[in-house]
């Protein structure tokens, strides 16, 4: 038989995320809701809170503890902000390509300084023409002597404007079937950060556009080989990007469920509180099946990616489930809470305008499916 | 008199020279325990100038009282009140040990206990004497009552809040023995209490009040916590609090009600964002009519109460005041 | 150097601690799953352990007396600092009052080894009685201050503490070794973090029974605890509850009617 309990270890990093959680994060939220901006003091509670450094090897800086320990972390923090979870979750996907493919070299580089906070990473694939489809982008780098110049704009990134630390996937000026994926950094000339968007959900979690022109890259800073650099960026995404976003996901199931309980038990029709009702319970009865579910698919694929195991497609299941599980959630959790959900002050409306963010991060539900298919057909 | 068991004791305690009220009324309880044990009810009483303090024991039902009156035991003083109450009892072998759940109390009921390597029942709002002549402390928890008894060792003992037993109504004319007690001079002077403060209370004071309001945690923040103390405020009452107030800063120590604070009887009580635990229920049990208001209609809180508000506190308090300002200004218009 | 010895103690949640009811018909305790955690009070009680460790260099053991599922929360404490970890485990150990508590745990001390300090919570969120602490110092015949919340001066071998009192507090000056009970006031205990859960991975934790113990079964648990449970009841403290319904006015203004008519206003 399968074990699926978290050991006595998994059951602390929960405690501790869980802890930091409800100390550190829950009191940034009315804040980052009522600006959309970044709360660089959450930013410095994350960095002491080590949470930039749980995938990131011990001789690194890092606490090299793998991406079920992640998960928790994010599913915890999350269950909080969603916000605050996916800007972790981004900074966890910048850092992972030069984990996987990066040299020994920019790995003593980079890594020391993106596992104490001190840099931020992010990564930069979408752009105007292309996100789900990542060949249709128009980025292109030239090789120049021993650098790379890089022209082009992104958009959608998550942490572009916090972030020192970039991963960018562009296309060889000359061919177009080659892709190489660099480390962009904070303050290289012809580099920045433009346009921040304004999102209806996740507010507080920076979102914009990059712009680089004629902007000047050592080949130091190449990740992978010249012209492999689709694999490197799409390696990120598939099982990290993906895992990222069922931490989010299931935090966000986990907080709906647990106001839905909360609201069902306090307020009162008919002499009695609405959790005696069958079509509450009904309700709450989806929500708790969405969440056990989503848990089984998401830590299923966290364990496969731990023991080095290709996870992308189980990850691929788990993000659409626990995504779309997250917006059938909140629209129950708003149900339940009747007018009170349209309401600011209650957090329901706050979580159904963040579950609308899930969905395209990190790949469509629609994109998911086309995925899941493919392995299914393959 | 011929006993047929040792002596039922009451550790009493003085703050500057004064005998605490519970001091008397574990002596008026005492006398109640004594008489069904046929046997008789003695005071311990440690201080510097309290010579005449006896008498206030005897009035309240005292029958003896082992007097230690040096400037060595003006204030409390662990090891030397242990060490006294320890030869003491090994000598006078009492059979009960009733001390009063102060801060004092707390320390030095332990300490003899283990010293007499015996049983020591904490949280009691009932002592009784069962078919065996063993002490039987009721204790809640759990939503039900524990009885403890320490059936094989001697002396039996409990601490009990203020305000569990009544005041015993002084007889000026008893009288009894006081037996001096020394302060024996080989005691280890390992800790010594260098300064005692204490300032005065503020608020009304809770055992005496008609009115009593407590808040807990719902208050939310300081600010909720104020609209409770607002509506102590408009209806004269005393304001108490839970645990977790007191925890938070919000709320003094020494309004804290229920099993661990005071135990108060009020006409009216209204529970205010709390949510009904047994420890701090105790505390109130004595209420007239009751009120609750909590967010959570499913708070233990509302099986307790005789009427209930299920209302976000913050919310409902503001309201309810100016109700009550419009109560009272249309009785003074009629 | 320098040895502090926190005891400690899984409880039942005590935020579900109201989860727990006495079954009306075999009147037992009715646990429904509610989770172990480690005491509140012994949080504060570990950190000034701790903190003194950060100023001053010390060894901290951590020990508790429980089932072997309250290896837990000493693994809980080693994640957040303390050096080693002792766990009394028995089942003869089971069942045991305050006195018996005490006892066991003074002799967990004493087999530890010379110790220069013990810090203990003011009192578990489940038993609350306060009695541990003191007894535990009486058995180890050292002196004990309980309810602290401040240390206001390390002195090598003599201590000046803080001690709550009805309005006010207590100025105490204790020679150590010395076993100090420890109130919320005293600290602000420090998270879980990552890394520390990953150093106590490495940091042991001893279980011993009453053999290794050298104690005598009567002396323990239920055996040798002088008080027992004699009887459980439910208390019946409900009173018919009136509900007041309808818009945030109209039930304040139900109410002040209610409390006029009962005459209490």
């Amino acid at each position: 038989m399968i074990d699926f309990t978290l050991t006595e270890e998994q059951e602390m990093f929960r405690k501790a995320a869980q802890e930091f959680a409800e100390t550190q994060v829950a009191p940034k939220v009315p804040e980052m809701e009522e600006t959309g901006k970044v709360s660089l003091e959450l930013v410095k509670a994350m960095a002491e809170a080590e949470m930039m450094a749980l995938t990131i090897p011990e001789e690194y800086g890092g606490l090299g503890l793998g991406y079920t320990a992640r998960l928790i972390a994010l599913e915890e923090i999350s269950k909080v902000s969603v916000a605050a979870g996916m800007m972790l979750q981004v900074f966890a996907l910048g850092i992972e390509p030069i984990l996987k493919y990066g040299t020994d070299a920019q790995k003593k580089k980079f890594l020391p300084g993106l596992a104490t906070g001190e840099r931020l990473a992010s990564t930069a694939v979408t752009e105007a023409t292309g996100g789900s489809d990542p060949t249709g982008i128009r980025s292109t780098y030239k090789k120049d002597g021993e650098d790379y110049i890089l022209n082009g704009r992104k958009c959608f990134i998550t942490n572009a404007h916090i972030a020192d630390t970039i991963t960018v996937l562009a296309k060889d000026d000359e061919n177009p079937k080659a892709f190489s994926t660099f480390i962009m950094e904070k303050g290289m000339d012809g580099f920045k950060a433009t346009h921040e968007e304004n999102k209806v959900g996740m507010r507080g979690c920076n979102t914009g556009e990059l712009a680089y022109e004629n902007c000047r890259v050592p080949k130091e800073n190449l990740v992978g080989v010249e012209g492999k650099g689709l694999g490197v960026a799409l390696a990120a995404i598939g099982d990290v990007g993906r895992g990222g976003m069922v931490g989010c996901a299931l935090g966000l199931q986990a907080a709906c469920l647990d106001v839905s309980v909360k609201f069902a038990n306090e307020r009162i029709l008919y002499g009695k509180p609405i959790s005696r009702l069958q079509t509450i319970q009904n309700k709450l009865a989806d929500m708790k099946i969405d969440l056990e579910a989503g848990r089984l698919l998401g830590y299923r694929a966290a364990s496969m990616q731990d023991k080095g195991e290709r996870s992308s497609n189980e990850f691929a299941v788990a993000k659409y489930f626990s995504t779309e599980a997250a917006q059938r959630a909140a629209k129950m959790a708003s149900d339940i809470h009747g007018g009170y959900g349209c309401m600011e002050e209650y957090a329901v409306s706050r979580y159904m305008r963040d579950s609308f963010v899930l969905g395209p991060s990190a790949g469509t539900s629609d994109i998911m499916k086309v995925i899941i298919a493919r392995w299914t057909l393959s | 008199m011929e006993k047929s068991c040792g002596p039922v004791w009451v550790i009493a305690e003085q703050i500057d020279c004064r005998i605490l009220s519970v001091s008397f009324q574990l002596i008026g309880h005492g006398r109640k325990l004594a008489a069904a044990l046929d046997t008789t009810v003695e005071a311990i009483l440690l201080g510097h100038q309290m010579a005449e303090h006896p008498r206030q024991l005897f009035a309240a039902g005292g029958d003896r009282v082992y007097l230690g009156n040096d400037p060595e035991l003006a204030v409390y003083q662990p090891e030397i009140y242990a060490e006294i109450i320890e030869k003491l009892a090994k000598e006078k072998q009492p059979e009960i040990i009733l001390i009063g759940s102060t801060s004092m109390g707390r320390e030095l009921a332990p300490l003899i206990a283990a010293r007499l390597d015996t049983g020591l029942t904490a949280h009691c709002i009932d002592l009784v004497i069962d078919g065996n002549n063993v002490l039987e402390s009721r204790i809640p928890a759990y939503g039900g009552l524990l009885s403890i008894i320490c059936p094989d060792r001697r002396p039996q003992m409990a601490t009990i809040a203020a305000g569990v037993f009544p005041n015993p109504e002084p007889d000026g004319n008893r009288t009894g023995d006081i037996i001096p007690i020394e302060v024996p001079k080989e005691i280890p002077q390992r800790i010594q209490t260098l300064k005692v403060v204490r300032e005065e209370p503020e608020g009304m004071d809770l055992e005496s009040a008609t009115i009593v309001v407590a808040g807990g945690a719902g208050a939310g923040d300081p600010a909720g916590w104020r609209k409770i103390a607002d509506l102590a405020q408009v209806l004269n009452a005393a304001l108490g609090a839970t645990r977790p107030t007191v925890d938070e800063g919000w709320a003094a120590l020494e309004t804290m009600i229920g099993q661990s604070g005071k135990m108060v009887s009020p006409e009216l009580y209204i529970g205010v964002g709390l949510s009904g635990e047994l420890q701090h229920m105790v505390g109130i049990s004595g209420a007239k009519v009751m009120v609750a208001i909590n967010n959570d209609a499913k708070s233990p809180v509302f099986e307790q109460v005789d009427y209930g508000i299920v209302d976000d506190c913050r919310e409902f308090v503001p309201v309810f005041i100016e109700k009550i300002k419009a109560y009272r200004e249309k009785l003074k218009t009629c | 150097m320098f040895k502090i010895v926190v005891c400690v103690k899984a409880v039942p949640d005590p935020k579900e601690a109201c989860n727990i009811k006495i079954d009306p018909v075999t009147k037992t305790l009715m646990r429904c799953d509610v989770p172990m955690v480690l005491n509140p009070l012994d949080k504060y009680a570990l950190e000034a352990a701790l903190q003194f460790k950060e100023q001053f260099d010390a060894h901290i053991s951590v020990l508790s007396m429980g089932p072997p599922e309250a290896g837990n929360i000493v693994k809980e404490c080693l994640a957040l600092g303390a050096d080693q970890g002792f766990l009394l485990s028995d089942r003869a150990f089971a069942g045991a009052d305050a006195f018996a508590t005490a006892y066991t745990l003074a002799k967990g001390i004493e087999k530890i080894g010379p110790f220069d300090v013990v810090f203990c919570g003011m009192a578990s969120s489940d038993g609350s009685t306060e009695w541990v602490g003191p007894e535990i110092a009486t058995f180890l015949k050292i002196p004990v201050v309980t309810r602290i919340t401040e240390i206001v001066e390390y002195n090598g071998q003599w201590w000046t503490v803080k001690a709550e009192l009805e309005n006010g507090y207590r100025l105490v000056r204790v020679q150590i070794p010395a076993v100090f009970t420890v109130t919320r006031a005293l600290n602000t205990p420090r998270r879980l973090s990552f890394s520390g859960i990953i150093k106590a991975r490495k940091k042991e934790i001893t279980q011993w029974g009453i053999q290794q113990l050298g104690v005598s079964e009567a002396s323990v648990g239920l055996k040798g605890s002088p008080s027992i449970v004699s009887t459980i009841a439910t208390m019946d403290s409900r009173r018919k509850v009136e509900i007041l319904e309808g818009k945030r006015e109209e039930k304040a203004e139900q109410l002040v009617q209610r409390l006029a008519n009962a005459g209490v206003l």
